[in-house]
């Protein structure tokens, strides 16, 4: 009689364990990880698995990584040919079965959202990156409103139990997001349709929210330094448009755009794509869009 | 533990399989002085993906591999016709002339892509950490061809290897044999750049087969030594890269290092006691 009451509390506690223990979560890019957490809540552990500063094209693979694929419930990643250098081949290492696609527990992001830049012919002799559109879509906040109700809804099936919890953080996020968005609309307002340069083309879809123009770039082709015609263009643009800032990311040359900007007198200014590449931003989307914004505005005001 | 094993179960079959050919191939450049022959042809190799690309190919369809490999083939000519004669210009002078050449006229070639497209070199370049059973499975097929290529002339290519003035005087055609020797290296360079990246496979070439030139004469045993010897530093590395979490080609190359820097302190002690007991 002892020892059932022993093995039944026991098998108690183990329940109780079970039904305590958080659901992990893996994001492919600090972004996708920073809005899990937030929808999340207390009832998820998320994981990150590319640096904030690392390009998620090219993320150096780890054997950690697979660990923690293998022991994830649920995966977010960007899709769109985001990350398939890399995940492919990780996700078949992990042997995890809850992660396969098409599973509940398989989220992606681009599913769903509306692309820009998708080739109007699927040609991949004009441009092979990028043929379902160019997956930089988080920097417009709409995009992350799509990826939280996306990311929300994976959480709900994986983890039924708490489905009220995922949904109130959920709308407690969007409503968050909703007063930020309205400020952030409302401070990039008067400088509409200036020219901003960018190193690469990843911006697209911050420039179309906040109706700027960043069509003007310093290494046109990713990988190929510019030639001088090339280089000697944007030179020319900037001095003749006033264009006042370039902004590169941590992982992009600083060097080159110093050097233009030394010669026109436009201003470098430190953007990212990822929650916690700009001090002060580390797990948090919404601090990260506001610091963009804010810098942004603040440089496109000066004189 | 079974994690651990299960996550570098790939890794690890790939470094027991496939540097056995490495490390022949390896004795063979070492024994030409030509280090550097390897980077080379993979660039090579490289360049002729790109003239795919811009031709509008995929970069895995099977064109963009039969440019590659005819280039790989050019980039072989090439090196059988600068074999040295005289000694004015030593031939890994060449060889570093076609490494930076191939490798920018690479990029002047993708630099007139519509993209420009640092994908695709990224594509070229492997990590062993991420290689699935089939690539293992298809390269150590590949290799069997060339290994067997190897054994049924290896007089011939050991002859020219060796000593080529021999060959010469023997009215073996030297320069066939030579193309051969750099048309099969080229074409298993490429390959397993593609599985293990460039540092790795430039290690596995290169370093065991230092180490066991260094420790014994016959073939034979240089390349058993040779094959222990990675065998033995690719599981540190993968140890260490699974304990303290590291990038895994990566580390296979250090412990590599140390395994040489092991032997040659070992060699240089018993060097010293023979002198002082003498």
């Amino acid at each position: 009689m002892k020892t059932l009451k022993i093995i039944l509390s026991l098998l108690l506690a183990g329940a109780a364990l079970a039904a305590d223990a958080k659901l992990n979560v893996v994001a492919t890019t600090a972004d996708f990880g920073a809005i899990a957490q937030a929808v999340g809540g207390e009832n998820v552990n998320v994981t990150v698995l590319a640096k904030p500063t690392e390009d998620p094209h090219f993320v150096d693979a780890k054997p950690s990584y697979i660990v923690k694929l293998n022991r994830a419930d649920a995966l977010i990643e960007g899709g769109a040919e985001l990350e398939v250098g890399w995940l492919p081949p990780l996700l078949d290492g992990s042997r995890n079965d809850k992660l396969a696609a098409g599973q509940p527990g398989h989220i992606s992001i681009a599913e769903g959202l509306a692309m820009l830049e998708v080739p109007a012919e699927l040609d991949r002799s004009k441009g092979d990156l990028h043929a379902k559109g160019n997956p930089h879509f988080m920097t417009d906040p709409e995009s992350a409103r799509h990826a939280a109700k996306k990311i929300a809804e994976g959480l709900c099936s994986v983890d039924a139990a708490h489905k009220d919890s995922y949904e109130k953080n959920l709308q407690a996020w969007l409503k968050l997001l909703d007063e930020k968005e309205a400020a952030w609309l409302k401070l990039l307002a008067p400088f509409a349709g200036t020219r901003v340069a960018a190193f690469h083309n990843s911006w697209p879809y911050f420039a179309h929210r906040f109706g700027l123009k960043m069509d003007l770039f310093l290494e046109p082709k990713p990988g190929i330094p510019p030639s001088p015609a090339q280089l000697g263009v944007v030179l020319e643009t900037i001095k003749r448009e006033h264009i006042k800032v370039i902004i590169i990311e941590p992982y992009q040359s600083k060097h080159m755009a110093a050097t233009v900007a030394a010669q026109t007198g436009a201003t470098v200014l430190d953007f990212a794509q990822y929650p916690g590449a700009l001090k002060g931003t580390e797990g948090d989307y919404l601090a990260l869009l506001d610091k963009l914004v804010t810098t942004l505005a603040a440089a496109l005001a000066a004189k | 533990m079974s994690e651990a094993f299960q996550i570098m179960l790939w890794p690890l079959v790939a470094c027991l399989v496939l540097p056995g050919l490495l490390i022949y191939l390896g004795l063979h450049i070492i024994r030409r002085g030509i280090i550097f022959v390897d980077l080379a042809l993979a660039q090579v190799a490289a360049l002729g993906t790109c003239v795919a690309v811009l031709l509008h190919h995929e970069a895995h369809d099977w064109q963009t591999f039969v440019w590659s490999g005819a280039f790989t083939f050019v980039g072989a000519a090439i090196f059988t016709l600068t074999r040295p004669r005289g000694h004015k210009v030593p031939q890994e002078a060449l060889i570093g002339i076609v490494y930076v050449v191939a490798a920018a006229a690479g990029l002047l070639l993708l630099s007139r892509s519509p993209e420009g497209n640092e994908e695709l070199r990224k594509t070229l370049v492997g990590d062993v950490l991420l290689i699935r059973p089939v690539e293992i499975a298809v390269t150590l097929g590949v290799f069997a061809l060339v290994g067997l290529a190897h054994f049924i002339f290896r007089r011939q290519f050991m002859a020219i290897s060796h000593a080529p003035e021999n060959a010469a005087a023997t009215s073996l055609k030297v320069w066939w044999w030579d193309f051969l020797f750099y048309a099969l290296f080229g074409v298993v360079v490429t390959i397993i750049v593609h599985e293990f990246g460039v540092l790795l496979t430039f290690s596995f070439l290169i370093i065991p087969a230092v180490c066991s030139n260094l420790l014994v004469r016959t073939l034979a045993a240089q390349l058993a030594i040779g094959w222990l010897i990675a065998v033995l530093a690719s599981s540190a590395g993968m140890v260490a890269s699974y304990q303290l979490d590291l990038p895994t080609g990566a580390a296979i190359v250090v412990a590599l290092g140390l395994a040489l820097l092991l032997i040659g302190a070992a060699l240089g002690l018993l060097h010293r006691r023979k002198k002082t007991s003498d």
